[in-house]
């Protein structure tokens, strides 16, 4: 029993991760029905500037601010790095191409995620890097036979937080009433006054913000980082967006949570090597039954 | 829009056309290079690049081979995949004025490689290729100066129980080639112990390289209560692996393959997990008590200002000697003879790694390993 | 019916007969051996493999317009049938050409029945899915069948008894180059011909064609089945040139490069695929001494492509893509 409490709490906590990411995916495919590619980069993206910072301003920030102090600069540098990398490549790569429709954005997605994973290896260059471990709290607890680590708890929370206000903006304030419009129907939603160049930017600045976010967790969380992950978790992530019904907010939340959880179920009950081939089994039994997800709504088919 | 259509067609084809490299004069001896330059391994194939560079500029100063031919050095990058390889293989076989190669780091990539070597009978030693079929191909062309897997395998066995007093053992590989190839070997070399009690595997299976998050197996692991732990996959998991191994508990020694640990190892877990991490592998470049090694070494320093920080490099750069040796002691640059000389005449030749002598299907004789372990300083010494 | 974003007035004021390019590509391409080495020779090769894989997902993705991003799990299969079946039983490389064909069309068959009913996006995860798990499986060697990370190696040469051996550079790229003029032949008739225009119709509008008495469900299935074929043929291919096969060969990344080639090409056109299977095969070899800057240009030329010619190199004229169907949500 105590095994299984200890596997779930792992699994929610590469869950938030996955959640994080799925968030940009959703929010970028609700209102423009675009698969962003390069999401993942943008992840790898803040997990390397959050390992700058770190690296580079040890003395200056950790020395001043502290320990706290030290991460929460690198989590913030990350996430406007990132959101303003987010609009710079909406700008040059998407806007362009929208106007031919969505597969060739598609193309120009995947460009630039390639672009920008290169871009990471040149500059930060082809080896592993190393979130400094004595710039990381490492503590951890013991109750009873469970271990749980300081770092897990305050990622969870943080997660939590983050996406309880993500959860606020897009469904109880007039903003995210506009977004949520643009999402169901772009033209009508332009006819009511929403301006949609608005919609767009925002959504490029914090879906590129939460990954950079997720980034800067993830690099604390393991230690390790590496120019290709972002190719990995985007996968995942993406995933856990369709499982919960694309382009609905909380069902990327949920989606994601449960893919960290079924990914855990299926290392400790069946085998860590087949892992992934369990998780998209899931994936695809659910689609079989409910085509639009876990959280889709049904939607009618338009004549 | 329609002639940039066209203007496209015929650039593609002009490039199709273009001839190939022509032959260079034929002063200079031509070794090629075939090595992941970019890719996943991308350092290792640029650490190889480095030495091999290194090994040809110290034979050139000595005067070269053949009564004062330089060598020259024709890199060609596979980038670590099979498909790649072979291209970049073909590639080199295609230049008439290439004597030999020096082919490759990866093992599923030397694969399809060897097998254009063969095909056109064109010497090719590999330098970090240790999956044991390749040369059980009874293959006339095919060399390799490092070690194989099985050795490995077979030197965990005899070591490590007794140094550890460990009867419950924990393998875990991480499905690559080469991983999962040690960790074959190794459960194979320890079946005798297994039959006769002495030791019993109480966890066997992989985990999934790239990923970040290892708790689920290695809570399992922990549940089976080893008394010693190996790992025979790479450095970036096994850094990941030993963090958070003891984050949940699991106290037991780590031992690693010849993979598993080296600088990155001990920067990304951290001094302090690091301390204590043991592996099995051949002796590494700064423990080389030859005299050919100090040689290389210094000049490697002098140059990149740090030797190398993993023991493939070195075995390039012997590879590289060795096909010089052969062109210089048969005065041939004929394949079959350089293939003959290699099989039945190289014998305890000194190399940087030690005496160089091959086996008649390939292999390089008397790989030696050693346990090594990381001390409180973070360097990696042989273990008392 | 669709109407076309390419005008046809262009065309119409360059007088070059409709056979002529074709012409002129077969004579190039059986002059081209000859005059270069063997290492040319291996490119055009696996822009060969390429082209068939183009080929190959273009009947999912271009005529159909199914979203299909895990056709390297086909292609996987046709390679490790072919791989496995030679290895241990001595079957000759020419029978398994269509037995690996069909292999990856049956499996095609099994795992699209039940997932062909969705839509767009889900469907695309769900290929994505399909390829993974073949991937995974590969990694893990069920039933001690595929050598797990090793892949299986010693595959024999293509040959007749003594009569016909292919084992050169040459003979397999005239071997790949006739499937790829045979595939071409069989798939422009296809394309005129009553499956082609259900096909098209669905893609256009899968409502409008079903309400017009198209059985929608079972020409997405076909779509599939002989996509996942001609992957299945590539892979035969592929796996007696190299020798040997090992999981790494068929990722998710061989999967977006196929998708790319299609959409680079321009969907559903035949030469559009060609150019396309150019582009990804001879870019990264013609640009591989820039080794690590080579990546950053590909990545910015597909953003730059997309701008400039949305609907691909060379869209297709008759029954291409119409403007709508790339707007809104296509193949369903």
């Amino acid at each position: 029993m105590h095994l299984l409490l200890e596997q779930l709490i792992n699994g929610l906590t590469i869950g938030s991760f996955y959640a994080l990411i799925a968030l940009g995916y959703s929010m970028v495919y609700g209102v423009l029905k675009l698969i962003n590619f390069a999401h993942g980069d943008f992840f790898t993206l803040g997990s390397y500037l959050g390992y700058t910072v770190l690296v580079f301003g040890t003395a200056l920030l950790t020395a001043h601010f502290g320990l706290w102090g030290g991460m929460m600069a690198a989590t913030v540098v990350a996430a406007i790095s990132v959101s303003i990398v987010g609009i710079v490549v909406e700008r040059l790569a998407y806007r362009p191409v929208y106007p031919a429709g969505r597969l060739p954005a598609v193309v120009s997605a995947l460009g630039a995620s390639i672009f920008l994973q290169n871009a990471i290896m040149v500059i930060w260059g082809p080896r592993y890097q190393a979130y400094p471990s004595q710039l990381i709290p490492n503590m951890h607890f013991q109750f009873g036979d469970i271990f749980i680590t300081l770092l897990q708890i305050i990622i969870l929370v943080f997660s939590f937080l983050l996406m309880s206000v993500l959860y606020y903006v897009i469904q109880r304030t007039t903003f995210g009433a506009a977004i949520r419009a643009a999402a169901h129907d772009r033209h009508t939603a332009a006819l009511m006054g929403i301006d949609f160049n608005k919609v767009i930017l925002f959504i490029f600045t914090l879906g590129p913000a939460l990954g950079a976010v997720t980034g800067v967790m993830v690099g604390m969380y393991y230690r390790q980082i590496s120019f290709t992950m972002g190719w990995n978790y985007g996968l995942k992530a993406f995933t856990a967006t369709i499982l919960g019904g694309i382009g609905n907010i909380p069902g990327a939340m949920f989606g994601g949570l449960i893919l960290g959880v079924l990914e855990m179920l299926g290392a400790s009950y069946i085998s860590a090597a087949w892992k992934d081939v369990f998780v998209f089994l899931i994936l695809i039994l659910v689609l079989i039954f409910r085509p639009t997800g876990l959280f889709g709504e049904k939607v009618a088919e338009k004549v | 829009m329609k002639s940039l259509k066209y203007l496209v067609v015929v650039g593609a084809l002009v490039f199709l056309f273009a001839p190939s490299l022509s032959a260079a004069d034929a002063q200079p001896v031509v070794i090629g290079l075939q090595g992941p330059i970019t890719g996943a391994w991308a350092y290792e194939g640029q650490m190889a690049k480095q030495s091999c560079e290194i090994a040809a500029e110290l034979i050139n100063k000595k005067g070269g081979i053949l009564g004062g031919r330089k060598i020259e050095l024709r890199v060609v990058d596979d980038a670590g995949e099979p498909k790649t390889g072979a291209l970049a293989a073909q590639k080199l076989v295609g230049q008439k004025d290439v004597v030999a190669s020096v082919s490759t780091y990866g093992s599923s990539v030397c694969e399809p490689a060897s097998n254009i070597y063969e095909k056109f009978k064109k010497v090719n030693i590999g330098y970090g290729v240790t999956a044991v079929r390749l040369t059980e191909r009874d293959f006339k062309y095919f060399f390799r100066t490092c070690g194989r897997d099985d050795s490995q395998g077979k030197f965990f066995a005899t070591a490590v129980p007794k140094k550890f007093k460990a009867k419950r053992i924990a393998i875990m590989h991480d499905n690559t080639a080469f991983g999962k190839g040690l960790a074959e070997d190794t459960k194979r070399a320890l079946e005798a112990m297994v039959k006769s009690k002495a030791v019993s595997i109480v966890y066997y299976d992989a985990i999934t390289p790239g990923e970040k998050d290892y708790k689920v197996s290695l809570t399992n692991l922990r549940e089976s209560k080893p008394d010693v732990w190996y790992f025979t996959g790479y450095y970036a998991e096994a850094a990941l692996l030993v963090s958070q191994a003891r984050d949940i508990g699991i106290t037991c020694p780590f031992v690693g393959g010849n993979a598993a640990i080296n600088d990155e190892f001990v920067k990304i877990a951290g001094l302090k997990l690091a301390k204590g991490c043991y592996m099995t592998n051949e002796p590494l470049p700064g423990d080389l008590p030859y005299k050919q090694a100090k040689e290389f070494l210094a000049a490697y320093k002098a140059k990149y200002g740090d030797i190398p920080s993993s023991p493939w490099p070195i075995y390039a750069a012997d590879a590289l000697n060795i096909i010089a040796y052969a062109v210089d002691k048969t005065k041939s640059t004929n394949s079959d003879v350089l293939a003959a000389y290699l099989r039945d005449k190289v014998n305890r030749v000194p190399g940087i790694t030690g005496p160089i002598g091959f086996t008649a299907q390939g292999d390089r004789e008397g790989v030696p390993f050693y346990l090594y372990v990381v001390d409180g300083k973070g360097k990696i010494v042989i273990a008392k | 019916m669709p109407v076309n974003t390419n005008s046809t007035g262009s065309a119409r004021t360059l007088s070059v007969p409709r056979w002529i390019m074709p012409m002129l590509a077969g004579a190039i391409l059986l002059i081209y051996p000859f005059l270069v080495s063997d290492y040319y020779i291996d490119i055009a090769f696996y822009f060969g493999i390429y082209a068939l894989l183009g080929l190959s997902l273009n009947i999912v993705l271009g005529e159909v317009g199914l979203f299909d991003l895990g056709h390297a799990g086909f292609y996987a299969i046709g390679a490790y049938v072919t791989a496995i079946l030679n290895t241990r039983y001595g079957i000759p490389i020419f029978v398994l050409l269509p037995v690996s064909g069909l292999a990856a069309a049956l499996f095609a068959y099994i795992v699209c029945s039940p997932i062909i009913h969705l839509k767009g996006d889900y469907l695309c995860i769900v290929t994505i899915g399909v390829g993974e798990i073949v991937r995974i499986a590969l990694i893990n060697n069920p039933f001690d069948l595929t050598g797990g990370p090793n892949g299986v190696f010693g595959i024999d040469f293509p040959r007749i008894g003594e009569l016909l051996v292919i084992d050169s550079s040459l003979e397999y790229y005239f071997l790949i180059w006739a499937v790829v003029g045979l595939s071409i032949i069989g798939l422009i008739s296809l394309q005129n011909s009553r499956i082609g225009r259900a096909w098209n119709c669905i893609r256009e509008d899968g409502i409008a064609a079903s309400a017009s008495g198209i059985d929608v469900r079972y020409y997405k299935l076909l779509a599939f089945v002989l996509g996942a074929g001609l992957a299945g043929i590539a892979g035969n291919i592929y796996a007696s040139k190299l020798m040997c096969v090992s999981p790494e060969s068929f990722s998710f990344w061989e999967s977006c490069l196929m998708f790319c080639i299609v959409l680079i090409g321009g969907m559903g056109s035949i030469p559009g695929v060609l150019i396309g299977a150019a582009f990804i095969s001879l870019f990264p070899e013609i640009f591989r001494p820039f080794a690590m800057y080579r990546m950053l240009v590909f990545g910015s030329v597909m953003i730059l492509m997309m701008m400039f010619r949305p609907g691909g190199f060379w869209p297709r004229k008759r029954g291409g893509v119409s403007y709508r169907s790339l707007m809104e949500d296509s193949g369903d």
